[in-house]
């Protein structure tokens, strides 16, 4: 059951951000989205795309970005479960900052 | 989703609006011009025939209509095809069973329909006056100043449209429509009277 899915997405300009983050928000187990730009290029566009739901179904995301035209290029972060789980920072990262 | 969502969608992704646009005032003022021109052509050689008019008009928006269609869409789909292979290109996909690739294909039928419908509509809307004369409503002489005007009136409702597009005076983009189709009445009419 994915709670929240960070997505690095390639999308062409049209279908614009509006469009492209009102599809996924009709998709059954997704209550919320947010997409930002983060590069845009002469014909294409990078963007962070954050999926919060009650039981997003990763399949018809990534189908559905397809249909838009745009491709998942890596799933950044991925809280499944009954409750959304942060990241938790450990001594580890802080020795590997150093 | 429905139709004419669906169909409002390609448009947006496509951005065909504005040379469907195009396409339709340069093709609707090419149908009225060659309409004008056979309209003042038949009552320079004293045509008393409404079929001879309205046969010449139909062979003419026929050939202009499938003419537009087939040479917009042919035009387009090559255009749109490029574009979408170096989209394709820089997205490392295939696209084409993507609303892009679809938007990309109905944008060529799309402009093809208005490349072809404008002439051949306005074409017909000028011949209306020798149908409604072959079926005895009125003269064919009062059918050729009745076409006339109607053309000129098209002409400069064209310009009129041109206006509204660009935000400038409606009036004077349809006056300089008008002047156009006013110097070919002209030309005809010096022409007959040095007949």
């Amino acid at each position: 059951m994915i709670r929240r899915i960070i997505l690095d997405v390639l999308k062409p300009h049209k279908p614009g951000v509006v469009e492209v983050s009102e599809a996924l928000s009709h998709l059954e187990g997704v209550e919320g989205v947010n997409v930002i730009i983060y590069e845009i290029d002469q014909q294409v566009e990078n963007a962070k795309i954050v999926i919060v739901g009650s039981s997003i179904d990763f399949e018809g995301i990534k189908k559905k970005l397809e249909e838009m035209g745009a491709t998942i290029h890596s799933v950044d972060e991925v809280a499944a479960g009954k409750i959304i789980v942060e990241e938790v920072e450990t001594p580890q990262d802080r020795s590997a900052r150093i | 989703m429905k139709f004419l969502e669906k169909i409002r969608r390609y448009i947006k992704i496509s951005e065909v609006a504005p040379i469907s646009r195009r396409y339709f005032v340069m093709n609707a003022f090419d149908g009225a011009t060659t309409v004008l021109g056979i309209v003042i052509g038949a009552y320079a050689a004293e045509i008393t025939n409404e079929l001879w008019v309205i046969w010449s008009g139909l062979g003419v928006s026929l050939a202009m209509g499938l003419s537009g269609f087939v040479g917009a869409y042919m035009t387009e789909e090559a255009e749109r095809e490029k574009k979408l292979n170096s989209l394709e290109k820089s997205m490392l996909t295939d696209l084409k069973d993507s609303v892009v690739g679809k938007a990309s294909r109905f944008a060529s039928l799309w402009a093809g329909i208005v490349d072809g419908v404008s002439p051949a509509l306005t074409a017909v809307v000028c011949l209306t006056p020798f149908f409604l004369s072959s079926h005895g409503l009125f003269s064919i002489d009062f059918a050729i100043q009745l076409s006339v005007a109607m053309t000129l009136s098209i002409m400069f409702l064209l310009g009129v449209f041109l206006g509204k597009i660009s935000n400038r005076n409606r009036l004077f983009h349809g006056a300089k429509m008008l002047c156009v189709g006013l110097i070919i009445t002209f030309i005809f009419l010096v022409l007959k009277i040095t007949q």
